[in-house]
């Protein structure tokens, strides 16, 4: 299987049980949850050693409640020559959001608490190129917000892009990012958290941040102009979406602004061409 | 007992980390403390310097990593204290010559017998920076009042925490001009704090005493009329455990001076400035 990412995916993963019945009965309390319907199911089976006939019971099993099993993952070469026979995928989970199963409410939630240092692009990253900003010495010369179209859109292209957003995996971080980090994710990022200046966030998708913005976010970094940036308070170096980008005033460029006395929700988003910030109210 | 390891860094350089580890390991000495300073700024050193044990350098820690010298053999006792030992760079080499391995070693060996060592790091964040964290588990870091030095805090705090090993890290705020805050032409304490979001452990004021004392090679902690130097002994007491409050720097601390700006005051409130 060619690496990419599954639409309306939902990974679950079961590399810690022990045997099919416990298979079986965790995969039924998952697909009960409404999160769990006609999703497209991203099995990790670890090293769980499965029979043709067991995996077959969990594929009909995922089907009668509603979804579908697009690959398992798995490190049993017993499980793999049984999906093999039976034409179920295999494939690698090439991310690194680990699943983890809530004890208590035996529900799953993708989270990760991968700690970033300045080496560790976050691996779930499949973003190699970044988008040119052409011309860049001509536009400081020009207004606050400018703006460098790189692609042509007709309308049908352009209602794609906008739902595209919706569909992008999440990467959730519960961490203040610190002068120096990157994080990069094909997808939507929230962070919970502040983003001092000197740090940068790039996504394919929307880019939320729960505390101060202070440095560099570049949202629908592969060219989706509907991408917005979200933050408690906008105080960022430069935004980026798409291919346009915007940098805060000069004059603003003092240390302090890096602090805030108060938070003001808002809203950064491309409007005829420019990136305007609006407050969440408007 | 075991030592605690303590790496005194900045990322930014000149902002006094080389003067902090001088000054910190004098006053814990004094106090009775055990300590040993190494310097990791091999090709740079300037803690001998600080030190006034330029001339009594034998062996370096280059001789004790590549083996030509005992560990015991290059450590040079104090020319005041007994209880401070100096592990001295190397002038003639560079960063490359001593790795994590290597200065784990040695600090495992000190630890047995000394109650703190502490490591003075060069600056940026290349090797010179991984050798000398390599060892350490707590972190001071050292900073001063300017959006440079603090960027810069802030990107080694970042590289901090991304190290398991090192428990916790504590800011120093060094060359603090009360005068220039009180007028808004410098960052506050609070502003800083708040910037980096890490606990204090010294509020060091600006002082010109640090100048002749570096020249003379006598860390300012042995002057007793400098606040600086209280600073510095005060924030030996913390690391040992003791609280104590800050000091408030922007009293003046000499009568004349204390009369000088009644005076001041005084008349500020006739014309109506306040």
């Amino acid at each position: 299987m060619t690496k990419g990412f599954i639409e309306d995916g939902f990974i679950i993963d079961l590399g810690n049980a022990n045997g099919t019945a416990e298979i079986i009965d965790e995969l039924g309390n998952i697909l009960e949850m409404a999160e769990a319907k006609n999703k497209q199911i991203c099995l990790k089976l670890g090293a769980v050693d499965l029979k043709q006939s067991q995996l077959l019971s969990i594929k009909a099993l995922i089907n009668a409640m509603g979804s579908a099993l697009a690959f398992v993952d798995t490190n049993s070469e017993l499980t793999e020559l049984s999906a093999n026979n039976l034409g179920i995928i295999i494939s690698k989970l090439s991310n690194e959001i680990e699943v983890t199963e809530d004890e208590e409410t035996g529900s799953v939630e993708p989270e990760t608490e991968e700690e970033v240092s300045e080496e560790e692009v976050f691996k779930g990253e499949l973003i190699t190129d970044k988008i040119d900003l052409t011309d860049e010495a001509e536009q400081i010369e020009e207004a606050e917000n400018d703006e460098q179209k790189t692609e042509e859109e007709n309308s049908v292209q352009s209602k794609e892009l906008e739902l595209e957003i919706s569909k992008l995996p999440t990467l959730y971080l519960r961490q203040t990012l610190r002068s120096g980090s990157t994080i990069s994710y094909d997808g939507n990022i929230v962070i919970i958290g502040d983003v001092h200046p000197g740090s940068e966030v790039i996504a394919k998708g929307d880019i939320t941040i729960w505390g101060v913005l202070g440095g560099i976010a570049h949202a629908g970094a592969r060219g989706n102009d509907f991408a917005k940036i979200r933050a408690l308070k906008i105080n960022a170096i430069q935004l980026r979406i798409s291919g346009f980008y915007a940098r805060r005033p000069d004059t603003l460029n003092i240390p302090f602004i890096q602090k805030t006395y108060e938070f003001t929700p808002e809203e950064a988003r491309v409007v005829n061409k420019e990136i305007a910030v609006y407050k969440v109210n408007e | 007992m075991t030592g605690r390891v303590i790496v005194i860094t900045s990322g930014k350089g000149g902002v006094g980390k080389t003067t902090t580890s001088a000054n910190i390991g004098t006053a814990l000495a004094k106090a009775g403390q055990k300590v040993i300073l190494i310097d990791t700024d091999i090709g740079l050193r300037n803690l001998d310097l600080l030190l006034g044990l330029e001339n009594r350098i034998v062996y370096t820690i280059v001789d004790v990593v590549e083996g030509r010298c005992k560990l015991k053999q290059a450590l040079v006792k104090d020319k005041k204290n007994p209880n401070l030992c100096l592990l001295a760079a190397a002038q003639t080499r560079d960063k490359s010559a001593v790795n994590e391995e290597q200065i784990k070693t040695i600090c495992e060996e000190l630890k047995e017998e000394n109650d703190f060592i502490l490591v003075d790091c060069p600056a940026g964040i290349e090797q010179g920076f991984q050798t000398a964290v390599a060892a350490a588990t707590e972190a001071i870091v050292v900073t001063t009042p300017e959006m440079s030095a603090v960027r810069d805090a802030d990107r080694i705090i970042g590289l901090l925490e991304a190290k398991e090993e090192i428990e916790s890290y504590k800011l120093l705020l060094n060359r603090v001009r009360p005068n220039l805050i009180k007028s808004n032409d410098m960052m506050s304490v609070d502003d800083v704090v708040d910037i980096l979001s890490c606990e204090l452990i010294g509020i060091i004021p600006e002082d010109t005493g640090v100048i002749t004392s570096t020249n003379k090679g006598e860390p300012i902690v042995n002057d007793e009329k400098s606040l600086a130097g209280q600073a510095y002994s005060n924030v030996a007491l913390r690391i040992t455990g003791e609280e104590v409050p800050f000091l408030d720097l922007s009293e003046p601390k000499s009568p004349i001076a204390k009369l000088i700006a009644e005076v001041k005051k005084f008349f500020a409130g006739l014309l109506g400035k306040e």
